[in-house]
């Protein structure tokens, strides 16, 4: 035994002599320039737009593919890209809007990007053009438009007059859109290779030179002029179909990779890792600090994700957002460091009034109308919601910043949002501590059932929420379970399968789900709690009055602030529904990469992935 | 060598033949079985630690059984809420174990349960009480569809085996049939439509579909035993189909069943299980062992109390009951020869030499 | 037979046919395929509804829309089968072509291997039955089929991958994990070799030893970081394999078969060193067939050097030998390519991953790397479905084998004065095989459309992803494209079962009871 210990010493010393030089080289090695990034789900196509191709991943490859005059950044404040091109308003009345792309903005096949570029959206946005064309009414529901985009009867098809109009020198694009519309800037158009698109409609499968390609892109311009429907129609076809690939290796057509982004897709196996690479004529937007290479890799499975990231096979994951995930991430410290974020969804608890608006199945629950006893038992019923406890036990542990949310209209990080939360009357639930308030619920209860007392559950409610498996709203639902029986109410808390199809039974008394907030300013929650939009059967001419306001006229900040006051006020009123927190989210991230910094709008971690870099 | 090894070997075997003669002397097939059965140390082990978990999972929490409520042993229910512990544990640790198990002499602290022995989830319901309704659920989903899926499969497999021709035809088919529509689907359908209605519903539907590969075993040994003399015989005396499946044929085969049933008992605690982890099985806030790890596979490193307890009583109740099936299959098979002791050998070689004596 | 066959394959499509039809509309009411959009706070979410109802014919209800999905599928009779698109508009059958080898490279290696090491141990326990060993695996094997697999997943990836790559790093074996392992050894060594206790003590101590000196030596050479077997290991390990094929084969007495196969393994050292120049002309793909079957042309001459009569045993045994040397030869290879793939940029010091099936990374073209890549991702999914599937056919095939060993003909066959060797391989072996044969036929169908946890949690995107997928997304023209797929493959396999019962067994009539 000894002389094996002094063997193993020796061997040791001479052994980590060894491994030191073996060691050092790799230390040494420059920093990592390729990240590998976690998806959960596949890639499905090179197109976000098209209607079936509108999924996360899509779309966060087609962010680093194609760059255009704005992004959101990890504020949530849409910010200029001004590498790109300029925007200004060139008249008030009518409203008209001039996208200017600026001079020597390359392609990655080397052509340079003038306003032709600009012109898709207006196709693939505006069914009245579709239908001028001949490619398809897209309100029909029997046949697909000639464009099968997802982009049809959005706001810009809603406001925008007659067709862009292309500057003499071609490098801008003047739209009109009547009135001038809240959160205009949103509707800048996409830059689109049509060039490209032209190409293959004219069945080339290679990149041309820059001269055919400009040959090409003027065609284009001609055939959207002239509303050639012959053409439209082979363009749509490849928009529609020949993008939604899954697959790309050396036999895919160059023209589907053409973009301005930052990186270019290399390599895409079906289902598998989606590799990307630097795009070499890059200027269209901020320079890449240092990365050259984005791997995406897809595991399905939340556990896996993680011990991938530990083995190292990964860098980054945006973490299953459960108490025990994000512990598990932080537990891989130093060498994942765990970031978390706030998305821009949030949690709220919805009551039924009525029947759902178009629905005529009547509710006659406990919640029902206008009535006082009605009226008493919705806020008796929002009073014991146990809101901090479902912080500091289901959100916190997640990401320990979330703070309780108090207003449905915007979110705390907003600055006005101090602000409405002081004038909302809010404060009706907040006030005191849980304890308190419970016991103001019983109160309630008892004025109209007499014998109500903790644990009596003289009212009965079934309160709809998700299924398959959400372990964090199963732990909500048992958490405020236990709170509600204490002022007297029974709550049936079974998840529901399939929940989503049943928003408009009045079987249900009450929901909790998540809206995601529009990226939008102003109109951004446009309807949520109009009569026409609720699934509650809410209605209130107040609110609905001021949504048309908001709709139609652009505001002030401050005009804005005291209109969102007002319809919180009012929801508060009529306790027919309490936010509770914006959705977490908590992503491990390899030590070792630097600069990022999640946003809560799509596309939520690559937004910034030209600011990433490896240190040593 | 090998002949001289060979020879030892015969000597043994008419050895052990004659002490096998003797021990089953004037015994009935059933005693014998039972006998054999009662000498498996494993299967009896087993047999033991099944009983024990059922007993103890069973009464460790409130049983309702219509309006009666029987109190249960343990003082928590599993979906109590109760104070979530933070003191004592690691850093940024909830809700870890009370249970102690090692004496004072080594940690200072007295052995005990405490007041949350297998610790608490995040928001504060007490671990034990969620593994003792797991465990419940799981053995429930097991026997359901054991004893379905057994049922069932004797069933169509005795009456395609015995009877052959078309009807054998028909029900094979019939089973093939079955064979194709994955167990998957059925969870997700029975998980959309019925999944409030409890797990009991999601283990009937199982059972409906996990009797194949039973029913094919089963025909194939009435296949087999059905063209044995013992069967002509009985034919020849005049039985009845019926007495004939019952009596003669069944009795033979019921070794090969209740193993199989064993191991679709085990198997079934298994597929639960596999169904939990995509989201298809038990309904929260309902627990089975299944759903038990599957959510708290993340916790493995950070609170694997989470994680190993229920794995653990998933591995020993499948354990055992596989040993119980091996028991079983040991006892009913005739040709089985058993280990022999010491002790036997010792008094085969005196009886042996008593019998030469007296020759 | 023939008709047999054909009336069988007839009721099949019936089968599917039917099956097909209640699938179809079981899973068209298990989810709501619009819940996404109901959610949607955009503008525009109306008519996407519109969209989706249009695109998935959901207006359609399900019943007859299964009629709609089956016109295309019957276009398989005029040479135009349309298994539709996806819901991501990917046309059904190109997923599945790309699945289908993804999950078959999976589970094939794993049924093999299970196939393999359970009926070796099954049919030891079944010979040293109610010995040590006979408890330990019996133990084992039950222990291994009760394990979740997921469970056992979440186990395999934290200690075979993420704590092997970090004791990579520093490859030497700490001084309780060396007497740890020397201790199991041992235990495992006196448990299979029976005997008088002080035999098994002996055996004990002997195995600990010499497992200890063993791991000692590979832990001071750092040979985990940089592992051969060279031009010795192949030597010793190919007069090993030559012994041991002999023995199973032909029995030890077979001089010529013996001399036969150390020829071999002569002949595999003395080529070991062209065969490393050779595999360093890298690019050359077309060398490897012609390798292979040069190995198998000499090993089917050596044999006549040695024996002018009864060839036939002699042969087979030289070409089992002469495989598995050549296989040593690769896996040296595969060895020596450990250390440039373990430093290579992609994969960076930790060579075990825990998901996906390639290094998405690695740059392609260097066959000894791709083919090591392909190997260690292979190897936590197969482990772990070989951990649980290979309990059973230990226990299948001990069962078996007992059964077999008390029938009459196995006591004529001793009692004629065969060799024990001769007894076992040749008569119990064989017959021992016939039901393993069918139900490894019945598994092997069934693992395709079942491996869908293990794919999960391996990331590996084969056919079970796609099934789940399917699933989750409500992709019915997917869902039921796999559906056909794994539905024939489990109704073939039980006519191929039953086919290759009655032609293994003569007893049995194929379509006995059929009419």
């Amino acid at each position: 035994m000894k002389l094996n210990r002094l063997a193993q010493v020796a061997i040791a010393t001479a052994a980590t002599a060894g491994l030191a030089v073996g060691l050092l080289s790799p230390a040494n090695a420059a920093p990592k320039t390729t990240v590998q990034i976690v998806q959960s789900n596949a890639l499905t196509g090179l197109n976000p737009s098209v209607s079936a191709m509108n999924l996360t991943f899509n779309t966060d490859v087609d962010y680093l593919e194609q760059v255009g005059f704005t992004y959101y950044n990890n504020k949530a404040t849409l910010v200029d890209n001004t590498a790109f091109g300029t925007y200004k308003i060139v008249s008030k009345k009518p409203f008209k809007v001039q996208y200017t792309v600026n001079k020597g903005r390359l392609w990655s096949d080397g052509t340079p990007i003038n306003g032709i570029d600009l012109l898709l959206t207006h196709i693939t946005a505006a069914g009245t053009y579709s239908q001028i064309a001949g490619l398809g009414d897209p309100a029909d529901s029997d046949v697909t438009p000639a464009f099968d985009s997802l982009g049809y009867g959005g706001l810009y098809e809603q406001h925008v007059v007659g067709l862009p109009i292309l500057s003499p020198d071609k490098m801008s694009v003047t739209v009109e859109y009547g009135t001038q519309v809240p959160d205009w800037r949103l509707l800048a158009p996409g830059v689109f290779p049509v060039h490209a698109l032209m190409m293959m409609a004219e069945g080339k499968n290679k990149l041309g030179t820059v001269a055919e390609n400009n040959a090409a892109r003027e065609r284009f311009y001609k055939a959207f002029d002239t509303y050639n429907t012959a053409s439209l129609k082979k363009m749509g076809a490849i928009w529609s179909k020949n993008y939604n690939i899954n697959v790309v290796n050396a036999s895919t057509n160059p023209l589907l990779l053409v973009g301005n982004g930052p990186f270019m897709i290399k390599s895409a196996v079906a289902n598998g890792a989606v590799t990307m690479v630097r795009n070499p004529k890059y200027n269209s937007g901020p320079k890449v600090k240092s990365l050259q290479r984005v791997v995406f890799k897809v595991i399905g499975d939340g556990t896996a994700a993680a011990q991938a990231l530990k083995n190292g096979e990964v860098d980054i994951y945006a973490g299953q957002p459960t108490a025990d995930a994000v512990a598990q991430l932080k537990a891989m410290a130093p060498a994942v460091k765990v970031i978390g974020g706030d998305q821009a969804v949030y949690e709220h608890l919805d009551l039924r009034v009525g029947p759902a608006y178009g629905t005529t199945e009547p509710y006659n629950g406990p919640f029902a109308g206008d009535s006082q006893k009605a009226k008493d038992l919705r806020t008796a019923f929002l009073l014991a919601y146990p809101r901090e406890e479902i912080m500091t036990k289901v959100i916190q542990p997640i990401n320990a910043t979330s703070q309780l949310m108090n207003s449905l209209m915007v979110f705390n990080s907003e600055p006005s949002y101090k602000n409405i939360i002081a004038k909302s009357g809010v404060s009706k639930f907040t006030a005191g501590t849980q304890a308190s308030r419970t016991a103001q619920a019983l109160a309630l209860v008892k004025k109209h059932f007499p014998s109500a007392a903790a644990g009596s559950g003289s009212v009965k409610i079934k309160l709809l929420y998700g299924q398959p498996s959400n372990a964090r709203r199963v732990a909500q639902a048992a958490l405020a379970k236990a709170e509600w029986a204490k002022a007297g109410f029974d709550v049936d808390v079974t998840p529901t399968s399939g929940w989503s199809a049943f928003l408009e039974d009045p079987k249900y008394d009450a929901a909790f789900f998540a809206w995601v907030k529009s990226a939008a300013f102003q109109s951004g929650n446009v309807g949520t709690y109009e009569t026409k939009a609720n699934y509650q059967g809410y209605s209130n001419p107040v609110i609905d009055k001021i949504y048309k306001e908001l709709g139609a006229t652009p505001f002030t900040a401050a005009q804005i602030a005291d209109r969102f006051t007002k319809v919180d006020a009012e929801l508060i009123k009529d306790a027919v529904t309490l936010p509770v927190f914006q959705h977490p989210s908590a992503n491990g991230v390899n030590a070792k990469l630097q600069g990022v910094a999640p946003s809560p709008f799509s596309p939520n971690l690559v937004w910034n992935l030209w600011d990433w870099s490896f240190t040593n | 060598m090998l002949k001289k090894k060979k020879n030892q070997e015969v000597s043994v075997t008419s050895g052990e033949q004659a002490i096998m003669n003797k021990e089953t002397e004037g015994l009935s097939q059933s005693q014998i079985v039972i006998r054999r059965f009662l000498r498996h140390k494993a299967a009896m082990t087993s047999v033991f630690v099944i009983f024990f978990i059922v007993v103890f999972v069973f009464t460790a929490l409130d049983n309702k059984i219509g309006p009666v409520k029987i109190p249960g042993w343990w003082k928590f229910g599993y979906d109590e809420i109760l104070e979530l512990r933070l003191e004592g544990c690691p850093e940024g640790i909830v809700g870890c174990p009370t249970l102690d198990v090692l004496p004072p002499f080594i940690d200072g602290t007295g052995v005990g349960l405490g007041r949350h022995p297998f610790g608490q989830d995040s928001i504060g319901k007490d671990y034990f009480a969620m593994v003792m309704r797991g465990a419940q659920r799981s053995l429930y989903v097991m026997v359901v569809i054991g004893f379905l899926a057994g049922l069932i499969g004797i069933t169509i497999g005795a009456i395609s085996g015995y009877f052959r021709g078309w009807i054998d035809a028909t029900l094979m088919r019939f089973t093939d049939f079955i064979i194709t529509i994955p167990t998957i689907i059925i969870g997700s359908v029975v998980g959309y439509h019925f999944g409030n209605l409890g797990v009991g519903f999601l283990a009937f539907y199982l059972g409906l579909f996990a009797w194949t590969g039973l029913s094919r075993l089963v025909r194939g040994e009435f296949l087999k035993l059905r063209e044995l003399e013992f069967v002509d015989a009985a034919r020849v005396a005049g039985a009845s189909d019926r007495r004939i499946i019952f009596k003669h044929i069944l009795p033979n085969a019921i070794g090969v069943i209740i193993v199989s049933i064993t191991l679709l008992m085990s198997g079934a605690i298994l597929l639960e299980t596999a169904l939990s982890f995509l989201g298809f099985g038990v309904v929260a806030p309902d627990v089975s062992l299944g759903s038990l790890i599957s959510e708290y596979q993340d916790s493995f490193t950070t609170r694997p109390w989470l994680f190993w307890w229920p794995g653990l009583l998933i591995i020993t109740i499948a354990l055992s009951i596989n040993f119980i099936g091996d028991g079983l299959r040991d006892a009913f098979d005739p040709r089985q020869r058993r280990r022999l002791t010491k002790k036997d050998k010792e008094n085969a070689r005196v009886q042996a030499r008593i019998a030469a004596a007296n020759e | 037979m023939i008709a047999y066959i054909s009336r069988r394959l007839g009721v099949l499509v019936v089968i599917l046919f039917g099956s097909s039809f209640i699938l179809y509309n079981l899973a068209a009411i298990s989810g709501d395929p619009l819940g996404e959009l109901r959610l949607s706070r955009e503008p525009n979410a109306q008519q996407q509804i519109v969209a989706l109802t249009r695109e998935l014919n959901l207006d359609v209800p399900p019943p007859l829309r299964y009629f709609l999905w089956l016109r295309g599928i019957l276009g398989v009779f005029v040479g135009n089968a349309d298994f539709g698109l996806t819901r991501t508009q990917q046309p059904v059958i190109n997923e599945i072509l790309v699945a289908l080898p993804i999950t078959l490279r999976l589970v094939t290696a794993a049924t093999i291997i299970a196939i393999i090491l359970g009926i070796s141990i099954g049919i030891v326990t079944a010979l040293r039955q109610y010995s040590r060993f006979d408890y330990a695996m019996t133990f084992v094997a039950f222990l291994l089929y009760s394990l979740p697999i997921f469970w056992v997943a979440v186990l395999l990836k934290e200690y075979l991958a993420i704590q092997f790559n970090t004791f990579l790093s520093e490859p030497r074996i700490s001084a309780q994990w060396l007497i740890g392992l020397s201790i199991a050894s041992g235990v495992f060594w006196s448990a299979i070799i029976s005997g008088t206790r002080k035999r098994v003590l002996l055996i004990f101590a002997g195995a600990a030893t010499a497992n200890f000196a063993f791991l000692s030596y590979l832990s001071i050479t750092e040979w985990f970081a940089n592992p051969s077997l060279g031009p010795i290991g192949i030597g010793v390990f190919s007069v090993g394999v030559a012994y041991g094929v002999t023995q199973l084969s032909t029995g030890i007495q077979n001089k010529a078969a013996l001399h036969s196969s150390l020829t071999m393994a002569a002949i595999a050292l003395v080529i070991y060193y062209p065969v490393q120049w050779l595999f360093e002309q890298d690019g050359e793909i077309i060398i490897y067939p012609l390798l292979v079957i040069t190995l198998f042309l000499v090993a089917g001459f050596v044999p006549l050097k040695f024996s002018r009569i009864d060839r036939g045993p002699i042969i087979r045994t030289s070409i089992i030998s002469a495989f598995i040397m050549g296989l040593l030869i690769v896996i040296d290879q595969l060895m020596q390519t450990w250390k440039p793939y373990m430093e290579s940029d992609a994969v960076y010091f930790r060579p075990i991953p825990t998901i996906g099936q390639v290094n998405a990374l690695l740059e392609p073209g260097n066959f000894w790397m791709s083919l090591l890549d392909a190997l260690v991702h292979m190897f936590l999914p197969t482990l772990a479905l070989l951990l649980i599937s290979f309990a059973g056919y230990v226990r299948f095939s001990r069962g078996t084998l007992l059964e077999v060993l008390n029938q009459d003909y196995i006591r004529t066959a001793r009692a004629k004065g065969l060799t024990e060797r001769t007894v076992i391989m040749r008569h119990a072996f064989r017959n021992t095989m016939i039901p393993i044969a069918t139900i490894m036929v019945v598994d092997f169908a069934s693992i395709i459309g079942g491996a869908i946890i293990t794919e999960r949690i391996f990331g590996w995107l084969g056919m079970g992803t796609l099934f789940n997928t399917a699933i989750n997304s409500m992709d019915l023209n997917l869902l039921m494209g796999v559906f056909l797929l794994t539905g024939f493959l489990a109704v073939s396999a039980n006519l191929i079962a039953d086919l290759l019962y009655s032609a293994l067994d003569p007893r049995i009539r194929a379509g006995a009871g059929g009419n």
